[in-house]
């Protein structure tokens, strides 16, 4: 069954996205009411572009738009071409679903020009080293609602702010009024109040970090500090590994509607502790079809019960341990994989509940 | 709507006029006209919150002991006058039985212990700020609790496309005031959740007053002044209540010149009592 839909997906993404590609020039941007540029409505900025650019891509930041749809059919192609347990396409929910465009960028770190995120300081070395090494450590089973080891954390979803390659659920709806910008992003209904009047950041971490937006031209600027120290920024498949977020950790983000159909979102990641220069990355924003449904993450956390019930009684030997799965959350595979492929193993990890 | 609802609700609003002073003869000052958005509509962007005790019971009642004797006279229930316009809540009589036995299991059955999002029109009057945000099709409110959304469709009709915790909401401005129906609410948790994590109705206050995911409601928000903005809300579960009632309070602006909603996001705070049971010791 699975294989007919896909196939007319690919037919269909050829003849749509040469034109998206091609859309460009001088674009007259929308205003509200009260005169401001208007980002309102739903987009998504899931995408099939790698995070850092592909060590064979070194010396090409850009496709030919002939490439890019290469590439961006390749990418969806790829990440159907998997022995299937869990199916996002099932959903609706991929990418190439729900808006994904291809992208005439070969990574979205633009800056350095390299693509590359740059080395991070000696220091940060070490305290990643030994957080890692501390996870490890704990083992592969979890031990509190807490842990991230097959269990949903409902408390913040942090792919939210800074925008990071996410295997669905990553849009956006925008609302505006004459002194806020609010962004409310579907993955746990995360939302992030963007005040314009002016005021100086406040002093209270926050995990969405506290946002200070106002307007250049046609470009919604947004400077964020005082990130909640309890959260990481990356670790999804797809980007590098989770890092701090230390109190000096700085974004600045330009929002810039490019077409009716576009928001131009770049952000430059600054942290002295962290890393040795400042980096930049560009994702653009595709229009999608609203209206976007609350996600209630908390209510229902079927999740966390069965995650902690089963490594309880996995340590007191009264339960298997499961099949290894990988690529849960890449964007390029949104299935997860059995080690041992086979229709018979599948059928049988059908009945394993 | 039935016509037995819209007598009852037309009756609910005659008798909120007549209490409020609207329904007076005309020797008092004229009505207060509220500042418009650059779009014309009446003006409610800002930060606005209850001050009451209707999170605790929506229903006049006495001072009491709190639920923990350990939190002696910090969380000991405040005295208040109640908000329910047309009382008492008209319960069903097996649903009143209900009620004294969620209530008798508040700690266990009210959402609001576990970081449930609160729905409506709970949201309005809990403990935490509301920030408005205003544009011409669309009015976002949002509350510090759980970082609860609610989203106004303006001048939709659209019907729920699913049911969700804070329900769907159509809204639409009747010369002043923000009329706003909703309906699309969660019951209850669904899927196997294990009891520590479930709830079987929603609580629309500490005191176990309920209802399903039958209830429908129209809120009825105007502005009253600079400062105040007048919140109405008529309910309506035909499950729970024999006709729909109406609860009556303002709401006041938070006016700090550095008001800011902060993170509440209190899953941190109930994840080791919801999910206890199954942690490492």
């Amino acid at each position: 069954m699975g294989s007919i839909r896909r196939s007319s997906f690919l037919c269909a993404l050829l003849a749509v996205s040469v034109a998206t590609v091609g859309a460009q020039g001088k674009y007259k941007v929308p205003r509200t009411a009260d005169g401001q540029p208007d980002l309102q409505g739903y987009w998504t900025n899931l995408t099939y572009t790698p995070f850092e650019r592909p060590k064979e891509l070194a010396n090409k930041p850009f496709y030919t738009e002939k490439e890019a749809v290469e590439a961006f059919n390749k990418a969806v192609g790829e990440s159907q071409n998997q022995v299937v347990h869990y199916v996002n396409t099932d959903f609706g929910a991929t990418p190439v679903q729900t808006g994904a465009q291809p992208n005439l960028r070969t990574s979205l770190v633009i800056d350095p020009p390299d693509g590359r995120i740059p080395p991070m300081t000696p220091d940060a070395q070490k305290r990643e080293a030994a957080r890692a090494a501390a996870e490890r450590g704990a083992g592969p089973l979890a031990r509190s609602w807490r842990d991230d080891r097959g269990t949903v954390w409902c408390v913040f979803h942090d792919r939210a702010v800074p925008s990071v390659t996410a295997p669905y659920g990553s849009n956006y709806h925008i609302v505006q009024s004459k002194d806020y910008v609010v962004m409310i992003y579907e993955w746990n209904s995360e939302r992030r109040v963007i005040p314009l009047d002016g005021q100086p950041h406040g002093t209270v971490p926050m995990y969405a970090g506290d946002s200070r937006g106002h307007w250049e031209g046609d470009t919604l600027v947004v400077d964020t500090v005082n990130f909640n120290p309890k959260r990481t920024f990356m670790g999804s498949p797809g980007t590098p590994p989770a890092v701090t977020m230390t109190p000096a950790f700085h974004l600045t983000e330009r929002f810039t509607r490019t077409a009716d159909d576009t928001i131009t979102h770049t952000y430059t990641v600054e942290d002295p502790a962290t890393w040795t220069r400042p980096w930049t990355v560009e994702m653009p924003m595709h229009r999608i079809k609203g209206p976007q449904l609350e996600y209630a993450c908390n209510e229902n956390n079927v999740d966390a019960f069965t995650t902690l019930r089963n490594a309880r009684a996995q340590e007191a030997g009264k339960l298997a341990p499961p099949d290894r799965v990988r690529n849960v959350d890449d964007p390029k595979a949104t299935v997860i994989e059995r080690e041992e492929t086979g229709a018979s193993k599948a059928g049988e990890a059908g009945k394993a509940k | 709507m039935t016509r037995a609802i819209l007598i009852a609700v037309v009756m609910a609003t005659a008798i909120v006029s007549a209490q409020s002073g609207a329904g007076r003869a005309s020797s008092g000052p004229p009505p207060y006209k509220p500042p418009r958005t650059a779009s014309g509509q009446p003006d409610v962007n800002g930060f606005w919150q209850a001050l009451n005790t209707a999170n605790w019971d929506l229903e006049a009642h006495e001072a009491a002991a709190g639920p923990v004797l350990q939190l002696g006279a910090a969380y000991a229930v405040p005295p208040g006058r109640g908000v329910v316009v047309d009382g008492p809540i008209p319960y069903k009589p097996d649903a009143l039985a209900m009620k004294k036995k969620y209530a008798a299991n508040a700690l266990k059955e009210d959402a609001e212990v576990k970081c449930y999002l609160p729905g409506v029109p709970r949201v309005m009057y809990m403990p935490y700020p509301v920030q408005i945000v205003q544009s011409a099709s669309t009015i976002i409110m949002m509350s510090e609790f759980a970082s609860a959304v609610r989203t106004i469709y303006l001048n939709s009709t659209t019907r729920p496309p699913a049911d969700t915790w804070m329900g769907w909401s159509n809204g639409r401005w009747d010369g002043d005031t923000l009329v706003i129906d909703s309906s699309g609410f969660m019951g209850g948790t669904v899927g196997a959740l294990d009891e520590e994590g479930a709830v079987h109705v929603r609580f629309l206050d500490r005191a176990g007053n309920y209802h399903t995911e039958a209830l429908h409601v129209v809120e009825r928000i105007r502005r009253t002044d600079a400062d105040h903005l007048s919140y109405q809300a008529t309910i309506e579960d035909p499950n729970v209540y024999t006709r729909p009632w109406t609860i009556s309070m303002p709401l006041y602006r938070r006016v700090e010149p550095n008001m800011q909603l902060g993170d509440f996001k209190c899953e941190e705070f109930v994840g080791d009592l919801v999910y206890g049971k199954y942690q490492k010791k």
